[in-house]
């Protein structure tokens, strides 16, 4: 299997703030990913520089195999990466409907769009059941659904996912995970950022750990696991 | 299908109009149908977009002068001085949405309110040009080389062109700018992550905004004689402004309404001017306060049942 994506030692920052230095990491296709780490290790970021929100001080990010590094976020958009942002970046006045529609706003094949839509919402039901809905009405786990429905309709090759779990109840957050693996075993490839390491190291094929910027611990998730210091040290589970 | 029958009716009941009704009404007819213009061009940039502009009478003032001084000097068809003005007020507004592009909030209202201050200047005091603050007449329009003299004359016109404004911005909000336009205003960064181009979405939004102020001027001055800069300032806009909150902001339907309904409250108010502003505040207040979506807010609650 080839990497879909690979990250060679990229730096980036905010102002004189070193936000990461020399991340380097790679998502081969068709796998999940973790990238996990305590808050601030520059999680977020290493995603943010990847759909290009926040620009690199250095090295560079290849999707397979062509440096995307300076290309504009609406063309990584179209190359087939999409993120689902942490927190609730839902367009709250607007219907669950327009929400999923502007997921595809890059892509101009019409019917292409309505099978999506049906596909989407096969993966989550709930959402066609409110589909006329104002998406700022839906609960807090039903958005982070419309969330990851949204970035499936840009149909992408690799979805970046930032901590789907946050602020869900559990049975909530089994669910959401439930659907990521379907998704996954459905083909698609996902990097995802999470601060509940148990969860994510279970769905998870390879991991890496981050502390400060920088990658401390990379390994088969399996295998990390089963590191008790690791485990204690890094993820305190 | 009851929808589309009271569309007919009504469309009907528009065009028969001036078989029935005095100059007076038609006048009025006018006034309002402009307010229409002025409000659906308004809500793109406010409503849709969520970027607040407040220079909407400037652009409304650059459509009435281009197109009376087109008009008067060359006698140019109604339709060429309507698009003139309407093209320049949206070229203007497109340089003011480019260099609006670092601002949003409260820096946005200032400095919009202040270019259409400036606006308002230069018509009151380029006098060789404008006629400074005696204003200026405005010869009749020609339509196909009839003159346009009386509210009566230009109505059909006004009422054509509203309507094709009208679908316009209908098919405007159902198109992928619209959904564009929407998703600006909701969140920028989810919006650009979406592959959305938030700065070409708001440099339009600027732009189209412009141009409807710019046509709506366009079509005061086929029913107008004369215009004067004194109401081309900032209580215009407010009154615009005010139009489309009590209609319901990003709402069609909510800023045709509200122009009626404010448009002919202010004709009745004409009387008690200076008492006109006092009763804007209060309105906004009000409608702030107890309907902050508007009369199609309070519409849809009463279809939810709630």
């Amino acid at each position: 299997m080839s990497d879909l994506l690979a990250l060679e030692g990229i730096a980036a920052g905010y102002g004189s703030i070193q936000a990461l230095s020399g991340v380097s990491l790679r998502v081969t296709t068709g796998t999940i990913v973790a990238l996990l780490g305590s808050n601030g290790a520059g999680k977020t970021t290493t995603l943010n520089t990847i759909s290009r929100v926040v620009p690199l001080t250095g090295g560079r990010i290849l999707f397979d195999g062509e440096p995307i590094h300076e290309l504009p976020s609406s063309r990584v958009v179209m190359r087939g990466i999409s993120q689902v942002p942490e927190g609730r970046e839902i367009f709250a006045r607007m219907s669950v409907e327009e929400n999923l529609v502007i997921g595809a706003h890059v892509r101009r094949d019409r019917a292409g769009i309505a099978a999506d839509l049906e596909r989407v919402c096969d993966y989550f039901p709930v959402l066609k059941s409110r589909f006329r809905q104002m998406a700022g009405t839906l609960s807090g786990g039903e958005q982070q659904m419309l969330l990851i429905a949204r970035a499936l309709m840009a149909r992408p090759r690799i979805l970046l996912l930032d901590e789907p779990s946050l602020g869900l109840s559990p049975i909530m957050v089994q669910q959401i995970f439930k659907i990521i693996r379907r998704l996954n075993e459905d083909g698609l490839t996902v990097l995802l950022v999470e601060q509940n390491a148990r969860l994510a190291l279970a769905v998870s094929q390879y991991a890496y750990v981050m502390e400060n910027g920088e990658i401390r611990f990379e390994g088969r998730s399996a295998d990390l696991v089963k590191d008790d210091g690791l485990r204690r040290t890094y993820l305190g589970v | 299908m009851k929808r589309a029958t009271l569309a007919v009716v009504i469309l009907l009941a528009l065009f028969a109009l001036p078989m029935v009704a005095s100059g007076y009404i038609l006048y009025l007819a006018n006034l309002l149908m402009v307010f229409v213009v002025l409000s659906l061009g308004l809500n793109i940039l406010i409503g849709e977009t969520g970027q607040f502009g407040l220079a909407h009478a400037a652009f409304y003032g650059i459509g009435i002068y281009t197109a009376v001084l087109l008009n008067n000097a060359t006698g140019a068809p109604v339709l060429v001085t309507l698009l003139a003005g309407a093209s320049l007020a949206a070229l203007i507004g497109l340089v003011l949405g480019a260099i609006s592009l670092r601002m949003r909030d409260i820096y946005l209202a200032l400095s919009t309110f202040a270019f259409g201050e400036a606006v308002r200047w230069v018509f009151a005091s380029w006098t060789p040009v404008t006629g400074g603050p005696n204003g200026l007449r405005i010869n009749p329009s020609n339509l196909f080389g009839f003159k346009l003299v009386t509210d009566r004359d230009a109505y059909l016109l006004v009422l054509v062109v509203t309507l094709a404004f009208l679908l316009l911005t209908i098919q405007i909000t159902r198109s992928r700018l619209g959904s564009a336009f929407r998703a600006v205003r909701e969140s920028e960064i989810a919006a650009a992550a979406m592959g959305v181009n938030v700065r070409g979405v708001k440099i339009a939004a600027f732009a189209l905004s412009a141009f409807y102020a710019g046509a709506a001027g366009g079509l005061f001055t086929t029913f107008s004689s004369f215009i004067h800069p004194e109401s081309l300032g900032f209580m215009t806009t407010i009154m615009v402004l005010t139009m489309i909150v009590v209609g319901g902001l990003g709402s069609v339907v909510g800023a045709v309404g509200g122009a009626l309904i404010l448009g002919l409250f202010s004709e009745l108010l004409r009387q008690l001017l200076s008492f006109q502003e006092i009763i804007y505040g209060a309105i906004l207040m009000l409608c702030m306060m107890y309907a902050p979506r508007g009369l199609m807010g309070l519409l849809e609650r009463k279809q939810a049942g709630r």
